[in-house]
């Protein structure tokens, strides 16, 4: 893409581009990458455990947004919630076919893991530097929230782990990992409204 | 609301039920859209996860290999594109060649040279000439055509026998905003008793009958062919060998079969 393209193309929000993927605009879809791609990457990775099946994960995330972009409807959510879905949902499903957990309940417990990565500074491409503003915050956000809330939260999204497997695997009762979630999930809108976050709905 | 739904819909955001468990959700969003702004909450919170991870940068490998996909792609869809858009002035070619037409004039004229040719091939009485007596009867149409420039002159489509009678072959020549043309054919053989050539259009919902065609000891045949929509609106014109009387769909063997 041309210098001037990828100039115009930074200054338009994610969802008029992925209009304009929808239209079938290769541009579009080039810049939704170099803005995401990395997050996408990281999610990929941080679900499967593996390199190069992330990295599948990341090209099949984007060609899937290519090709269904006219099916993301922009009231029921941000672009980058209907991109990260399809990333975690194809990870999880990745990960499960190869059937190796990376990281065991404990390890994730005890490793931090959502906060024991540094960005890379070679990352610092102008598209990146509002994706590491995000991420900024939201690590802030996480940092904030009560250990066992996190946990829950991290199981359930990252691990695609069910009610009863979290609560099986943590020891605790069924309404306590419920409580957990619904406490979790509230605290990080509330903090994430506090901090005038953008890149999330509403 | 339901306190057991309720329990659910943090890990809907989350993106962990089991099917069962996810469809009891939907279908109470769908009736409870005071729910629906509770759930949009929740995964607005959860879409917010993945920036919780530390960026990953991928190799450029990967944007390639995406980008050379995508690139494929685009290029087979103007592919298609421009097949379609090849095929268009094709489909109209009736229609952009005779806007305004005069149907009985052009009509007797059809029939009058057709009727010459017809004559001149049985009086040489040798099916071997019937292809240059075709050509003499377009030429005929043509001088005709040329003596009335006030009128746009008739379309005549080539036929050609299949396989099971290749020396079939004729023309159809018609107006394409009428609903009849004058078919001429020759190389036709003789038919058993009990059985007849019978005429079809054919446009997208399949084959219409237009007719029964006779033809003379020589294998030549003429028929008005009628229709209930406009010529210009068929694809395609087929002959088949039917029981007497014709049939409501092609039955027999196919022994013309030509684009229009």
């Amino acid at each position: 893409m041309r210098l001037r393209e990828r100039v115009a193309f930074q200054q338009v929000s994610d969802e008029t581009l992925a209009s304009q993927v929808a239209r079938g605009d290769s541009g579009a879809l080039e810049t939704l990458y170099d803005r995401h791609a990395s997050t996408v990457l990281a999610v990929a990775l941080k679900i499967i455990g593996e390199q190069t099946a992330a990295e599948d994960v990341l090209q099949e995330t984007f060609w899937r947004a290519w090709r269904s972009a006219s099916t993301y409807r922009q009231e029921r959510g941000s672009f980058t919630g209907w991109l990260f879905r399809i990333a975690r949902n194809l990870a999880i499903d990745a990960y499960r076919r190869r059937n190796v957990r990376p990281q065991t309940v404990l390890e994730v417990d005890e490793a931090d893991s959502l906060l024991d990565r540094i960005p890379d500074p070679d990352s610092n491409v102008a598209e990146q530097a509002q994706t590491a503003l995000m991420n900024q915050r939201v690590r802030k956000v996480l940092a904030g929230l009560p250990r066992a809330q996190r946990q829950v939260i991290e199981l359930a999204y990252f691990y695609g782990m069910t009610r009863q497997e979290i609560a099986e695997a943590t020891g605790e009762a069924l309404g306590t990992i419920h409580t957990r979630a619904r406490l979790g999930l509230q605290k990080i809108r509330e903090e994430l409204e506090k901090e005038d976050f953008e890149g999330t709905d509403g | 609301m339901d306190n057991k739904i309720e329990e659910l819909l943090p890990f809907y955001a989350l993106g962990a039920l089991t099917d069962e468990e996810k469809e009891l959700v939907e279908a109470y969003l769908r009736e409870h859209p005071e729910a629906r702004k509770q759930m949009d909450e929740m995964q607005s919170a959860s879409s917010a996860l993945p920036y919780g991870v530390a960026p990953v940068e991928p190799p450029r490998r990967v944007k390639g290999e995406l980008m050379k996909r995508v690139s494929a792609e685009v290029e087979a869809r103007e592919r298609v594109s421009k097949q379609k858009q090849a095929e268009r002035p094709r489909e109209r070619r009736w229609a952009s060649l005779f806007p305004a037409f005069s149907l009985g004039v052009a009509t007797v004229a059809v029939i009058w040279a057709v009727v010459l040719n017809v004559q001149l091939a049985r009086l040489q009485n040798q099916v071997s000439l019937l292809g240059e007596a075709l050509v003499a009867q377009s030429n005929s149409l043509e001088e005709i055509n040329a003596k009335l420039p006030q009128t746009s002159p008739a379309v005549t489509v080539s036929l050609k026998g299949t396989e099971a009678q290749p020396s079939a072959h004729g023309q159809l020549i018609a107006d394409q905003g009428s609903n009849s043309a004058v078919l001429v054919i020759a190389g036709l053989s003789q038919l058993e008793a009990g059985k007849t050539y019978q005429v079809w259009l054919i446009d997208a919902g399949g084959p219409k009958s237009a007719g029964l065609l006779t033809v003379d000891a020589n294998g030549q045949g003429l028929l008005i062919v009628t229709s209930d929509l406009t010529i210009g609106e068929f694809n395609a014109l087929g002959i088949s060998v039917e029981p007497d009387g014709g049939s409501e769909q092609p039955t027999g063997e196919i022994v013309v079969l030509s684009d229009l």
